[in-house]
């Protein structure tokens, strides 16, 4: 079935896709979203069943009234990456269905629901829109934002812009992206609608939240939200925040950290520093050491102490100088890179695609394979105790619990999740 | 026989024994060329490590584009390398599922416990590993050479799947370490740049 993108839209996740969801619901806060329909997940399953493709699905198409459309897969599970993107399609639109709901059976998408339990027969839903062009001119652009900086979780957005470019540029890590409060600078009405549509967002979600965003000159585009996103440390600190806004109450703060994520929050992490670059963590851990920028003088350098070996990417000529090194940074490449897997299989910290580091050998850096960070020197780590967000909470969970005896973290927020 | 200069260039630093089991030779052969290669300058020996020298790698350039010239397989080599793209992210993606896990959205370390998910890995591992065989066997049609990795491959799976974890993604005869310098191989072959 097709339906126009409208806030009248009511249907869940599951009927026309996480994607869709979160356009509807983009509609009905009134925040700018282009005009678009959905192809929900019962076609995508009757396609997968016998290949038979909706009907009407041309006549939505010319009923949008323009020369191009961006066409994009959107199941009721996030399966990040795995699917095909059309952009910027002229003419009929059903190849570019056929080929994205095709594309839920790739051999890498099977295997990405074999190992996160996603049924195979799911099905994956379509949405078709207008296309707009972060790459028309210098006032145009494409970037994600975060409504609070998903690693430290303080209250201010946070996010990566490209002037002149598409968001697929700025996910892949392909081009050098800018900090987005540049855009305050550059286009400061389309950052006051960008922030004030973060605050509606945050609002509505009662969670931190993140988009997809496009800019035409002088014009906001929203392209997709999602909520959370935080790194576990950051989570601890916005829930115990929000519940400080009133955005959400006590208990509820408690109940969104799990055991789980209280450990991970709880491992040493660096304090932040004149920060050199962010990438993305790839393999947990913080390293300290000098710059190298070949595997030949990692390994000769490290004769004489902890060396940081940064390359643009990795390849098995460089192998030795991973083994040599105490930690690696990569300005290309992504979570599942050949550099990260090697990082991980020797147990290096490692910071993969942090695109504009470049570095002259020999300088110290520290980096923090968790947070994707890199910064200057040696900052030192965070004390894993010392944070008051997380005492906060935790005292928080012992006045719902009615206990106050010596425990473990884990134990006291698991005591409070028993309570309910 | 394997050429003990290609297959160097394809592994970077590396001990005797790595490059013998590479190459399919006993030690005493691949050092013997190896001593050959070095008193041509083409190879040398650093921290117990032997590497190409810059004269080996312009060397090896040069033999290797002339062999596929000579064998007129640049095209099967262009498509087999196509196919060998589209199973590189799923080999990636299924070493770091190896690796790692995601509990309740944070990524952690694999500690191996849960042996129900390890078999899954392992099973689409099989499923890959069965995938990447068509491939490999093209490319040993058009250039015996790279027959090899067919060997090394199913020896790392056979071994991980007789019980050493680390032989999937984890030690440096890996299945991930031998795909990684296939990898480099075909980017070599055909002359192009990691891009």
């Amino acid at each position: 079935m097709i339906r126009a993108l409208g806030p009248a839209v009511d249907a869940p996740a599951d009927t026309i896709g996480g994607k869709a969801a979160g356009l509807v619901t983009l509609m009905r806060l009134g925040l700018p979203v282009p005009a678009g329909f959905v192809v929900d997940v019962a076609a995508g399953r009757a396609f997968l069943r016998d290949g038979q493709m909706p009907s009407g699905l041309e006549a939505a198409r010319d009923a949008l009234g323009v020369d191009a459309v961006s066409v994009r897969s959107g199941a009721a599970v996030s399966m990040p990456g795995m699917m095909a993107t059309v952009l910027d399609v002229r003419g009929p639109v059903t190849p570019a269905v056929r080929e994205i709901f095709g594309s839920w059976n790739t051999a890498r998408a099977r295997a990405y629901r074999t190992l996160h339990g996603i049924p195979h027969d799911l099905g994956t839903a379509v949405v078709v829109q207008a296309m707009v062009y972060g790459d028309r001119d210098s006032h145009s652009g494409s970037g994600v934002a975060f409504s609070r900086d998903p690693t430290t979780g303080a209250r201010e957005p946070y996010g990566d812009l490209l002037f002149g470019g598409r968001g697929d540029d700025v996910v892949s890590g392909r081009a050098v992206t800018l900090p987005l409060p540049v855009l305050a600078d550059r286009e400061p009405a389309v950052w006051a609608e960008l922030t004030e549509a973060l605050s509606v967002l945050e609002k509505h979600f009662r969670d931190a939240c993140h988009v997809e965003f496009t800019v035409e000159p002088g014009r906001l585009w929203l392209l997709q939200v999602r909520p959370g996103g935080l790194t576990a440390r950051s989570a601890v600190r916005v829930a115990v925040d929000l519940a400080g806004e009133g955005l959400i109450d006590r208990r509820e703060a408690v109940r969104r950290i799990s055991p789980q994520r209280l450990r991970a929050a709880a491992v040493p992490r660096l304090l932040a520093g004149d920060l050199l670059a962010r990438g993305r963590g790839a393999s947990p851990g913080v390293a300290t050491g000098r710059v190298a920028v070949t595997a030949d003088r990692a390994v000769r350098m490290a004769a004489d102490g902890p060396v940081i070996l940064v390359r643009p990417e990795t390849s098995p000529l460089d192998l030795h100088g991973l083994a040599a090194a105490t930690g690696i940074v990569t300005n290309r490449g992504g979570l599942a890179s050949h550099a990260a897997v090697v990082a991980r299989s020797l147990g290096r910290p490692a910071v993969v695609g942090a695109t504009d580091l470049l570095l002259p050998e020999g300088t110290v850096i520290s980096i923090d394979g968790t947070s994707g960070a890199v910064v200057r020197g040696n900052p030192g780590l965070t004390p894993a105790v010392a944070d008051t967000h997380l005492h906060r909470l935790l005292s928080w969970a012992d006045d719902i619990s009615g206990d106050r005896s010596p425990r473990s973290g884990e134990e006291r927020l698991a005591a409070a999740h028993a309570k309910g | 026989m394997s050429d003990v200069l290609h297959v160097l260039r394809c592994m970077g630093f590396a001990e005797l024994s790595r490059i013998a089991d590479a190459v399919g030779l006993t030690e005493g052969e691949t050092e013997s060329g190896l001593i050959d290669l070095a008193v041509d300058g083409l190879v040398t020996r650093e921290m117990g490590a032997w590497g190409l020298t810059a004269a080996g790698r312009a060397e090896d350039l040069r033999r290797t584009s002339a062999e596929l010239r000579a064998a007129g397989a640049a095209g099967a080599v262009e498509s087999a390398y196509g196919r060998f793209l589209v199973l590189n992210p799923e080999l990636l993606d299924l070493c770091s599922a190896w690796q790692l896990r995601s509990v309740d959205g944070v990524a952690v370390a694999n500690d191996h416990r849960d042996t129900a998910y390890d078999g899954r890995v392992l099973e689409l591992f099989g499923d890959l590993d069965r995938r990447a065989e068509v491939v490999c066997a093209e490319l040993a049609k058009a250039l015996p050479r790279f027959g090899r990795y067919r060997e090394r491959l199913a020896s790392a799976l056979g071994r991980a799947r007789g019980g050493a974890l680390e032989e999937l993604a984890d030690s440096m005869t890996s299945y991930h370490v031998v795909w990684f310098q296939l990898h480099e191989d075909l980017l070599v072959t055909l002359g192009r740049p990691r891009t």
